[in-house]
């Protein structure tokens, strides 16, 4: 099992200067006009990068007024009935619902745990396998859909966070059978 | 959805912002209007002409949880600086001191730059006097923490996006060989029975195909700031199949949701930063659970498209 994860570090350090490089290389052997493609390709970045802005300003902005105004302990103490009942610590469920939102906040969450429980409580563990294995659901659609001007996201959103709570509790019960 | 999520959102940061504050005005947990006794020694001899004065400042634990109605926990005693001037005497506190709640959100509110004073009523002498501070009242604390986030966030999205500019305009050039050179082409004739199930829309040998295979691997091998580029280079390529260009198409949503799931072999940059080698541990709790929920994501995705509501809505069906 170590030696599978030491070929995936090396092939993800590798892929980037691979790719970088071999790209062009290749393209010269084919006899492309690698500068001039590189440019008309590139002149794109700026335009995308800005059209995704009022997506980006409008998902960011309300997530972090939910985030200020305290409705996150609220809604932690109100599940906390439910979560025991199907066997969930209600202290990971911070980091769930964060999850979504925010990469910064739920790798605060991380943080916060660390300093209350300890690196190696199983609090942390399951914390971290969900901040590891899902993404920030709402930072992807607004930049995906925003860089192409995509408004009606239709079943995106519904998609996203059901995968999402399935890897939130599967998380937790992953980390209880392998370290519980 | 997004529409309801968003809306939600918002409303609900309101109502908690417009309870909490309620609830503070109800308890009075900032003690507005009510001078706090204080202690305030003058270690030089008291000058009554001199503007601006050296000084310490304690507050008296039981004076603390009678003024407030919150033990302090450590004793209290910081310096300062005794200013006079026409309007008054105010005691300002030094700069990066460190007082408990909820005294620390009453200098926070109307603070500039660390400035935190009060209004200071008592006989200054030299050496130590008996006195009260009256802070200006705090109100409406969450509500304003809400407006204050509002606009730090709309700042941090410029922020972000601006910071892609890079990344993006890099890997929109080295695709853009790609395609001109062909590879593209092979990689998406080699993967091309793996994905075409996954995104039956996308014709046989589309570009579209190759970004997306690309955009995956990045995700796999924790390549985030490729991945990024690669999956909105995958999304244009998309939309040019797409009919209406405001509605996501279902290889769209499909796309984005085995995005959302992220397949990770390598822990997040982020993750490794923060937990240094104890990831180690976590690798296959995270391989597990990011397979599996792919797995979802990607029923999720199919059952949903097939809901009366989202099939309606489908662009490429009308």
């Amino acid at each position: 099992m170590d030696i599978v994860r030491l070929v995936i570090d090396y092939v993800s350090a590798l892929v980037l200067p691979a790719i970088i490089v071999g790209f062009p290389l290749y393209g010269m052997m084919r006899k492309v006009r690698v500068y001039e493609e590189f440019v008309e390709g590139a002149k794109e970045g700026f335009n995308v990068a800005v059209m995704i802005i009022p997506y980006l300003i409008a998902i960011l902005f309300a997530i972090g007024m939910f985030r200020a105004s305290g409705a996150l302990e609220f809604v932690t103490s109100g599940l906390r009935p439910i979560l025991d009942v199907i066997g969930i610590p209600a202290e990971v469920l911070p980091m769930g619902i964060i999850r979504p939102l925010t990469g910064s906040g739920s790798a605060a969450i991380v943080l916060d745990m660390i300093g209350v429980y300890g690196e190696d409580s199983i609090l942390v563990k399951m914390a971290a396998t969900m901040f590891g294995s899902t993404e920030t659901t709402f930072y992807v659609i607004a930049v995906y859909f925003g860089a192409v001007n995509i408004r009606k996201t239709r079943h995106a959103v519904p998609a996203g966070l059901i995968a999402d709570i399935f890897a939130m509790l599967l998380a937790v019960y992953v980390v209880l059978i392998l370290f519980g | 959805m997004l529409n309801y999520i968003w809306g939600g959102l918002i409303v609900v940061s309101l109502l908690f912002a417009l309870v909490s504050d309620i609830r503070d005005f109800t308890l009075d947990t900032y003690a507005n209007g009510r001078p706090l006794p204080v202690t305030v020694s003058v270690p030089d001899a008291y000058d009554a002409e001199a503007r601006l004065q050296r000084a310490t400042v304690e507050i008296a634990a039981q004076d603390y949880l009678a003024h407030f109605n919150v033990e302090p926990g450590a004793p209290l005693a910081y310096s300062a600086e005794l200013i006079q001037s026409q309007q008054g005497r105010q005691l300002r506190f030094a700069e990066g001191i460190s007082v408990p709640e909820p005294l620390a959100t009453i200098c926070n509110m109307h603070s500039r730059d660390d400035d935190c004073r009060a209004t200071l009523a008592g006989t200054p002498t030299s050496g130590a006097f008996a006195a009260t501070l009256a802070f200006s009242p705090v109100r409406w604390v969450k509500m304003n923490a809400i407006a204050g986030a509002a606009l730090d966030f709309a700042e941090t999205a410029v922020t972000i996006a601006l910071g892609l500019i890079g990344g993006l305009a890099l890997w929109m050039g080295l695709l853009k060989i790609a395609e001109a050179s062909g590879i593209l082409y092979s990689l998406i004739r080699v993967t091309q029975p793996l994905l075409r199930p996954l995104f039956p829309e996308v014709p046989r040998d589309h570009p579209a195909l190759g970004m997306i295979v690309l955009n995956l691997t990045a995700n796999m091998l924790g390549l985030g700031n490729a991945a990024t580029p690669l999956g909105i280079k995958a999304m244009q390529e998309l939309q040019t199949l797409n009919p209406v260009p405001d509605t996501a198409t279902n290889p769209m949503v499909m796309l984005l949701a085995m995005n959302t799931a992220s397949v990770q072999l390598v822990p997040p940059v982020l993750l490794v930063a923060i937990m240094g080698l104890h990831v180690n541990e976590l690798f296959f709790s995270i391989l597990i659970t990011t397979a599996l929920s792919l797995v979802v994501a990607i029923a999720a995705a199919k059952l949903l498209g097939r809901l009366k509501t989202y099939r309606q809505t489908n662009p490429e069906a009308a």
